[in-house]
């Protein structure tokens, strides 16, 4: 297996406070990683430095061999970084396909590759996403769980080599939820993608990662195999209360 | 014999005959016979009623103004309120160009051009660093500023007199021959803005501005180049507006920053975008002539009592009709992908 | 160099004061409605032309005069509340583009009837005169101006903080939404801003009309400093409008007498503005609330 995203002590703050410290992260191509941790443990934070959306303070991010710490996010997403956002961002005023069309675009930089035919590459992302009937209704118009998938198709049709999936479940009843694990489960088996998922529901992670990392006030605390993680007497602690780090 | 209206279709029964005639909009959504509408109208009013050549000309010029700010507008998301700015750039680089040089229309078109591109390769990154509201403010101010500019050095500027002398557009001895030519000249230039325009927004860059317009930050993290796609949409627009600068000043023969650079000019493009259709290209080429139309018919109607009772129509009509003249007859459907107005917070 | 610098500084407090009247209403519209006022322009014009109208054209005594144009003002403030604002409040290019109109109308309307030749001059000199401080004559009028300026913004702020309803203004223009769900009559509180902010507005122009020129294009200038002020303050913050009318009093203070080129002024302004744009963004203030 050969490793897809390495983060070096990475760190961030905000003002006085410190989001994210001295955090590192290595991702190897095929893998689930999980990332869980109490809210504000600096989550979002890390995916938006890995992303693009901020500055890293410290540290280096490398993913597949180019230094891409201060890269434009747009070019870390040609180089095939994608993500999805835990309160969904629609594009309001475009049709789900018109906002997949935006993703099969521009995502990549693809030769030949006309208005119809990102069309026609977008109806396959809806279709997988199960958005094919809802094509021509605006952004602002789809529920909850319809933003979710067309955030996933978005994202897809960008042909990401490595995902981040930002907090699924929020906001979704158990039987959604589970119909949105399968769904990434089996974008990871069709389209061949790394996940990072961020998770506080600590359930889906054990049957979904292979591996768990902790972070708990911008630290890493804890990585390992589910299993260990649930089991690790300073995590559930952490996750408890009774906890300073 | 009857003859009923239903579901889109004009239906003519006459005994056992039925006969069908289609009304739906989309066989009159042809290009070619609006195209051909507004190539024809000139040579009719030349015959006619020459008279009327300078109001075409200005419908012409106002709709061609428009074009390119909505294009502006939905490239980088937010609502320019100084359009004029980029006209009175080229105005007054061509007419100083054309009194100092002695250089006749072609070449000064080039100085116009040049000129364009600079202010619109400066300004260009306010787009990206301003909000929406600082953005609006600010570009509200800067003709402003320029007016002011052409006040403090009249000797260059010549004030509120303008400049004199400029070279004529096009001079073939007769005058109204000349109108009709100007006339021409005009609606080609905004036939081609329109097709320029037109086809951008149905390519595949229109996805990209309209994901700009939506959400930046998301369009960029799904691999939009957002800051090349704001550069562009600012500057060459303001490349073609500066144009229409260069052929306000050859056509009147003089360029005065009062006459173009004031709020009241920028009103009048921007209520041709906004009761044209909100900014929709097409409804900017009705909003043109709608505006240059019911100015000339107010002036002749009250005369004296004009200037206040035609911002009042317009404040009315802007109002009363929530997509512009164009939306009475084009409502919006999910499947078109054009770009639509977004002024964000 | 001594009397430039000292004229300067005098000139920087008057004009400060005078354009924080002019301003606050703009910049707190900015920051309880968090829209552009851009007919704001139409304030101006209203407020000399209609006391000339009573005063002049129906020979009403200036006092009376004075008490129908707040009125009527004030009246016309509720009526653009409920025919724009209201109805199109996610709207904004409507919002703006119709503002803008108005503003339009009323410059128009005055024009039509009373052009510049008409001499519109409105006796409101409360002591007529000018006084010397240090080497600089200066009319009474103007520092009577300005004193009111700080005292009608020190009400402002005092209201602001010490009243109830002052309390609400402030809980929306901090949050729409959670002040809706606390029970503030939203709709209410904003039309009472609009008629709140016309007072300023009103003080000022009453005041600087015997002593500068009027004319029916003259709400375009002074809206234009409003505009650059409350960018500079940071869009309603009342604060930074404070800090920022007297950075701009400053910088056309400095025009006019030490660079000596009172038509530099508004550009000298605006270069100011966009520098300071570019450095900080968000403006003088910390927050964009309205304290």
């Amino acid at each position: 297996m050969s490793e897809i995203l390495r983060v070096n002590n990475v760190s961030k703050h905000f003002g006085g406070l410190m989001a994210v410290s001295d955090v590192s992260l290595s991702i190897n191509a095929g893998e689930t990683v999980g990332l869980m941790g109490p809210n504000g443990a600096g989550k979002t934070t890390l995916v938006n430095m890995i992303t693009g959306k901020y500055d890293v303070d410290a540290g280096d991010v490398q993913f597949m061999g180019h230094d891409i710490t201060k890269m434009p996010t747009y070019q870390r997403c040609h180089l095939g970084i994608s993500r999805t956002y835990q309160i969904p961002r629609p594009f309001p005023e475009l049709t789900a396909i018109g906002s997949v069309a935006v993703s099969a675009l521009h995502g990549k930089k693809r030769q030949n590759q006309s208005f119809e035919d990102a069309l026609t590459d977008a109806t396959h992302y809806l279709e997988f996403c199960g958005l094919f009937s809802k094509r021509n209704v605006l952004g602002k118009d789809l529920t909850l769980y319809e933003l979710r998938s067309l955030e996933l198709a978005r994202a897809l049709a960008t042909t990401p080599k490595l995902l981040f999936v930002d907090e699924v479940m929020a906001g979704l009843n158990p039987g959604e939820a589970m119909k949105a694990v399968r769904l990434i489960e089996r974008a990871k088996e069709e389209f061949g993608v790394t996940i990072l998922w961020i998770e506080h529901v600590m359930a889906v992670l054990m049957k979904a990662a292979q591996r768990v990392v902790v972070l708990h006030y911008g630290k890493k605390i804890a990585e390992g195999l589910p299993q260990d993680i649930a089991n690790d007497p300073f995590v559930i602690e952490c996750y408890l209360g009774s906890c300073h780090a | 014999m009857e003859l009923e209206v239903k579901r889109e279709k004009l239906l003519l029964r006459a005994g056992t005959q039925k006969f069908e005639w289609h009304i739906e909009p989309r066989y009159w959504r042809m290009p070619a016979i609006w195209i051909g509408l507004l190539i024809v109208l000139p040579i009719f009013i030349y015959i006619v009623y020459p008279q009327l050549l300078p109001t075409i000309i200005d419908a012409n010029l106002l709709a061609a103004i428009a074009i390119p700010l909505g294009w502006m507008t939905i490239g980088t998301g937010r609502m320019n309120f100084g359009p004029q700015f980029y006209i009175g750039a080229g105005g007054y680089a061509a007419a100083l160009a054309s009194i100092h040089l002695g250089w006749g229309p072609a070449p000064t078109l080039l100085v116009a051009l040049v000129a364009g591109l600079f202010f619109g390769l400066l300004m260009s990154p306010l787009s990206i660093i301003a909000g929406g509201l600082y953005y609006t403010l600010l570009t509200l101010l800067f003709p402003l500023v320029f007016l002011e500019v052409t006040f403090i050095y009249t000797d260059i500027f010549k004030g509120d007199v303008g400049l004199f002398g400029v070279l004529p557009l096009i001079s073939v001895g007769n005058f109204t021959l000349n109108q009709f030519l100007i006339c021409m000249l005009a609606l080609f230039i905004m036939l081609i803005y329109l097709l320029i325009v037109d086809k951008l927004l149905r390519s595949k860059f229109a996805p990209q501005m309209s994901a700009i317009n939506d959400d930046e930050e998301v369009a960029e993290a799904m691999g939009v180049n957002v800051k090349k796609v704001k550069i562009i949409s600012f500057t060459i627009p303001a490349v073609m507006m500066a144009v229409l600068g260069w052929f306000y000043a050859h056509y009147y023969g003089t360029f005065a920053g009062i006459t173009y650079l004031p709020l009241a000019f920028m009103l009048k493009i921007l209520m041709v975008s906004m009761i044209g259709g909100r900014v929709q290209i097409y409804g900017n080429v009705i909003g043109g002539y709608f505006i240059a139309f019911l100015e000339l018919v107010l002036i002749m109607l009250l005369g004296d009592y004009s200037p206040v009772v035609f911002p009042i129509i317009l404040l009315i009509l802007l109002l009363t009709l929530p997509e512009g003249l164009f939306g009475l007859y084009r409502k919006r459907r999910y499947r078109e992908y054009l770009p639509t107005l977004h002024v964000r917070r | 160099m001594l009397t430039t610098i000292e004229t300067t500084l005098i000139y920087t407090v008057l004009l400060g004061s005078l354009y924080l009247l002019v301003s606050l209403g703009f910049s707190l519209i900015c920051g309880v409605l968090r829209i552009f006022h851009l007919g704001y322009a139409y304030l101006f014009v209203a407020t000399i032309y209609l006391t000339w109208f009573f005063y002049h054209t129906l020979s009403l005594p200036l006092a009376v005069a004075i008490i129908l144009m707040v009125i009527l003002q004030a009246l016309i403030s509720i009526a653009i509340y409920y025919g724009i604002i209201a109805r199109y409040l996610k709207q904004e290019e409507i919002i703006i583009t119709g503002l803008l109109l108005i503003a339009l109308i009323a410059d128009q309307v005055a024009n039509r009837f009373y052009p510049i030749q008409a001499a519109v001059y409105l006796p409101t000199t409360i002591i007529p005169g000018s006084i010397a401080v240090g080497s600089t004559n200066i009319a009474i009028q103007l520092i009577i101006a300005a004193a009111l300026g700080i005292i009608v913004t020190a009400l402002f702020v005092l209201f602001f903080l010490k009243t109830k309803t002052g309390l609400a203004v402030r809980a929306i223009s901090y949050d729409l939404n959670t002040s809706k769900i606390m029970g503030i009559r939203v709709e209410q509180i904003y039309m009472f801003v609009m008629v709140l902010t016309i007072l300023p507005v009103i003080v000022a122009m009453l005041m600087i009309a015997p002593v500068w020129a009027v004319d029916p294009t003259m709400g375009w200038g002074y809206m234009y400093t409003a505009i650059l002020v409350s960018v500079m303050g940071g869009l309603g913050n009342i604060r930074g409008t404070i800090i920022a009318s007297y950075i701009i009093g400053f910088v056309h203070a400095f025009a006019s007498f030490v660079v000596a080129e009172p038509r530099l002024m508004n550009l000298a302004a605006l270069i100011v503005v966009v520098i300071m744009l570019i450095i900080r963004p968000q403006g003088i203030a910390k927050t964009e609330s309205l304290w």
